[in-house]
């Protein structure tokens, strides 16, 4: 009976729980919390990343896993670099007058922030990182990695941290383009599978290798932010999209810096 | 008294779910260390402990993550009647029932933790779900089991062995 009564009071009390927090009552103590957590959050992810290092060169016999993290940083990099470069070509090209090129865009402006946790559930993809609204870190803001590409949007902040929800998570959404074939599409999350982008049409162009990046349709992220590149495309002929497996360039399982897009003003964030 | 080290210790296993499991995922999902210390000590050393540091550990694994604060807490309650099964000695042994149970408890928090996604709005994948995250966590978990049952079956033991008994004559 006790028993009972201990699980009754504790569900409801665990109820109120869940609707303060909707509301952002808890939200104070979510920062309190976090300002306490993480340092010590820190230090053990620091513990344990090579610790995780040790077992997966074991399991993997990977004795070169270092000069492959710096080289797919190089990779990461120069795609994005290329991205960017093939986006202004096609800009200054005859299509030019198409694009819908945001006039009198300031340069970029980055904010650097730490990632200091990461979403254990298994059923979400999000990093927490050491800044917040006290450093102008505002919800629906865009995150990038160190090398330039797409990591995800603020979806939670707090004074001094917020939570960035990763481009894999299955409720993340991404207006994306393949840049070879100017196909558009919708990049989405799945759990475990990384990313993948639908609504391909039948006849479009787009091979293993094509490189990812924001489309800047819907105005929730910059255009030519690269996301990945195509792994395999999957669709039977009489289907009317192709649906491709994307590799996401940015390193999301290994994030330890994150760029917030401060320079850019998402229309969810924009509108009234 | 005793709860100056348990709490201090369920919290810590909170915040290495956070900052360190996410290092080592097996079978593409991340281990549930809290739910497996807590389910094992409630095998171990009874419900009653337990249903302290249920709310402590998990109010605080919500407020360290993105999850409505109570959704582990709430994920975390069927701990309490699965321990019953201690009551019951279905087998000699009470390690093998204990792997069963963190198999259930895992399973149970999963789908009370979807179901709290469900209803504060968030798409839900639930086949998905059930296929990559809750029954290879299930499996997860239950192999962790050995890392803290023992531990807490010995820490008990030595403290049972050290504390003096008082025996009242008939």
């Amino acid at each position: 009976m006790r028993t009972l009564v201990w699980l009754v009071a504790i569900s409801l009390v665990a109820l109120l729980a869940i609707v303060l927090s909707q509301q952002g009552a808890l939200d104070p103590l979510r920062n309190l919390t976090l300002t306490v957590a993480s340092p010590i959050a820190h230090g053990l992810g620091r513990a344990a990343e090579p610790v995780a290092d040790f077992l997966d060169r074991q399991v993997h016999r990977q004795d070169l896993e270092e000069e492959n993290r710096q080289l797919r940083q190089q990779v990461e990099a120069l795609t994005a670099e290329i991205a960017r470069l093939r986006q202004e070509g096609f800009l200054s090209g005859e299509l030019a007058n198409l694009a819908q090129v945001e006039e009198g865009r300031p340069g970029d402006s980055f904010l650097v922030a730490r990632v200091i946790a990461k979403d254990p559930s298994n059923l979400k993809e999000a990093v927490a990182i050491d800044r917040g609204s006290d450093d102008g870190v505002a919800e629906g803001q865009v995150v990038m990695s160190e090398g330039g590409s797409l990591v995800g949007v603020v979806s939670k902040v707090l004074n001094d941290f917020a939570w960035v929800t990763l481009v894999t998570d299955p409720n993340s959404n991404v207006n994306a383009m393949v840049l070879e074939s100017r196909t558009e599409g919708v990049v989405s999350g799945s759990l475990h599978d990384g990313l993948s982008m639908d609504l391909i049409p039948q006849e479009a162009d787009v091979k293993p290798g094509s490189t990812v990046a924001t489309s800047g349709l819907g105005g929730n992220f910059p255009e030519a932010l690269l996301i990945g590149q195509v792994v395999s495309v999957r669709g039977e002929p009489q289907d009317i999209f192709k649906k491709a497996e994307v590799k996401p360039a940015a390193s999301l399982s290994r994030l330890e810096h994150v760029l917030v897009l401060t320079s850019f003003r998402p229309v969810r964030l924009a509108s009234p | 008294m005793r709860y100056l080290l348990f709490v201090p210790l369920a919290l810590f296993v909170a915040l290495g779910q956070v900052a360190a499991a996410p290092y080592f995922p097996v079978l593409g999902v991340t281990a549930n260390p809290v739910l497996v210390l807590l389910m094992c000590w409630a095998m171990v050393r009874g419900p009653r402990e337990a249903m302290v540091l249920i709310p402590v550990a998990g109010m605080f694994q919500d407020l360290i993550t993105t999850d409505p604060v109570g959704t582990s807490v709430l994920a975390m309650l069927p701990i309490v009647p699965l321990a019953a099964v201690r009551e019951r000695r279905p087998t000699e042994s009470e390690f093998l029932p204990t792997v069963a149970v963190v198999a259930a408890a895992s399973l149970s928090y999963h789908l009370v933790y979807l179901l709290v996604l469900a209803g504060v709005g968030r798409d839900v994948p639930w086949l998905q779900s059930s296929v990559r995250v809750i029954l290879p966590a299930a499996l997860f978990n239950a192999l962790l089991t050995p890392i803290f049952y023992l531990p807490v079956r010995w820490a008990t033991a030595a403290v049972e062995a050290g504390t003096p008994s008082v025996r009242v004559a008939s």
